[in-house]
């Protein structure tokens, strides 16, 4: 085409050849990252890194105007919020005081079980810095790392409730996969039933649940909470309330904030122990008091071996 | 200074790595995280669209490349399939630019149309290729559609805001 002789004689061919090999790089780049997702993800995870806590002195200043900017429109119906609050205020001294009693109470039966609570449930804070920037993943991003001791798929709460879970660490960064997210599942239980269930995000504000073993015996406004079934999350960090949705679909609404995230909590947890061997032999303590097994399999009387087992009380009557 | 000057094309060169990486960062702030709904339009894609048509030595391979490289990796997309997609995009957009600066906008606005649907569905169809979870089909159309109807704005606000102004057959042949 003589339109295009601007391109140059040389420079056209060049310029193709140069364009074919940035596909076929671009393209084996999708590859490598299909095959060896974990490696490019490191890339992933080091490129954020290096990126997101420099443009934090941007953030700041432009995350703060923009929430001031939210507040401010809420002055506007001031007046009714305060109404609404001093009702509210109302509504909670009588919870409080219930709450209280029930501590109380609470702590009276936990003393008279011995339970043992979880002592080593301690958290590291961090601030978000970054959402995923796309419309189709729910994450944010922490300005806490590998370097503060944070571990690949502990749980993540704000205040009140879980907010999700951490996937992917970087040296100075960690990325919330939030439960809202698509490729998000974790183990529920709903009280007071004790239902087990699956708690699945699909990119709503409310996540689903499933594989409820009796769906009849959820009521609307539930509590759900972690099963720590997996142990992919410590057991009992409040998720939210039980919804149905118009379709009688069981939905979550979650207790964490999701629309001001600003805080979060990242909970250390330890890996529990886990029942992994099915087939002991349930029994009396074998060899019984007084015998042992000599080399032969049979069971003789302890006495010849007191000498290997002097502290023996039974051995002797 | 003239359109085809090497200092305005470098200054606009500047001008588009500066936009590009605001966009992203803006993109990245943690302010509506929990908004689903109508997804908010691609942007990068559109100002690259928009200054390709216009004058298409402002937004050079190399630039397109790493801009929408770290793109891909910030956005916790595949990387490298977007970037792709845009190049072929852009590339036959740029192929196709002598027509779009003789016929009215509506034209142009039909090519970027076509270039960004074809760009979504073949993304989707990679990602369904290597059998990547999908996202759900109707947030990805609404997405596209967005984009799309977002495009008229763009284009105003680089005439208008940025001085970007299309250059026409004579001028393009005159170089």
């Amino acid at each position: 085409m003589a339109r295009d002789s601007y391109d140059g004689t040389y420079a056209r061919p060049v310029r193709r050849l140069l364009l074919a090999v940035l596909i076929l790089f671009l393209l084996s780049l999708v590859l490598l990252w299909r095959i060896d997702n974990p490696r490019v993800e490191r890339i992933r995870a080091a490129i954020v890194d290096r990126y997101v806590p420099n443009m934090e002195w941007v953030m700041a200043p432009v995350t703060g105007i923009a929430r001031m900017a939210e507040d401010f429109q809420s002055y506007r119906r001031l007046f009714e919020q305060n109404q609404e609050l001093r009702r509210e205020l109302q509504q909670m001294r009588a919870w409080r005081e219930a709450a209280l009693q029930l501590e109380q109470e609470n702590a009276r039966l936990l003393d008279l079980n011995r339970v043992q609570l979880d002592p080593e449930l301690t958290f590291v804070t961090g601030i978000v810095l970054a959402d995923s920037g796309s419309p189709f993943r729910r994450s944010v991003l922490l300005n806490v790392g590998a370097r503060d001791g944070i571990l690949d798929g502990w749980a993540t709460m704000d205040g009140l409730g879980v907010v999700g879970r951490i996937s992917g660490v970087g040296q100075r960064t960690s990325r919330v996969l939030l439960l809202t997210d698509a490729a998000s599942r974790i183990p529920v239980t709903i009280l007071p039933s004790g239902q087990q269930a699956l708690m699945l995000g699909d990119n709503s504000a409310t996540p689903m649940l499933d594989f409820v073993e009796d769906p009849q015996d959820v009521a609307a406004g539930d509590r759900i909470i972690t099963s720590g079934d997996g142990g992919l999350f410590p057991p009992g960090l409040l998720v939210g309330q039980v919804v149905f949705t118009s379709d009688q679909r069981m939905r979550a609404r979650m207790a964490a904030d999701l629309q001001r995230l600003n805080f979060l909590r990242v909970m250390r947890s330890h890996p529990g122990t886990t029942l992994d061997d099915p087939a002991g032999l349930i029994g009396p303590p074998w060899p019984p008091a007084g015998m042992r097994v000599d080399d032969d399999g049979a069971l003789v009387p302890a006495d010849a071996a007191r000498a290997e087992a002097p502290e023996d009380p039974d051995a002797t009557p | 200074m003239s359109a085809l000057s090497a200092r305005h094309v470098w200054t606009y060169r500047a001008l588009f790595m500066a936009v590009s990486l605001v966009l992203i960062t803006l993109k990245l702030l943690p302010l509506n995280l929990a908004s689903s709904g109508v997804p908010g339009p691609d942007l990068l894609v559109l100002l690259a669209f928009a200054w390709i048509v216009r004058q298409p030595a402002v937004v050079p391979l190399g630039v397109l490349l790493a801009v929408f490289l770290l793109a891909d990796f910030l956005f916790m997309r595949p990387p490298g399939l977007w970037t792709v997609l845009t190049i072929l995009a852009s590339e036959s957009l740029r192929r196709r630019r002598l027509t779009m600066t003789e016929f009215p906008f509506l034209v142009e606005w039909g090519a970027v149309a076509v270039a960004i649907m074809g760009m979504v569905l073949l993304n989707r169809s990679a990602l369904w290729i290597l059998l990547v979870d999908l996202d759900p089909l109707g947030l990805t159309l609404a997405h596209a559609i967005v984009t799309i109807a977002i495009y008229p704005v763009v284009v105003v606000i680089s005439k208008y805001l940025f001085g970007l102004r299309k250059l026409g057959p004579a001028e393009l042949e005159a170089l």
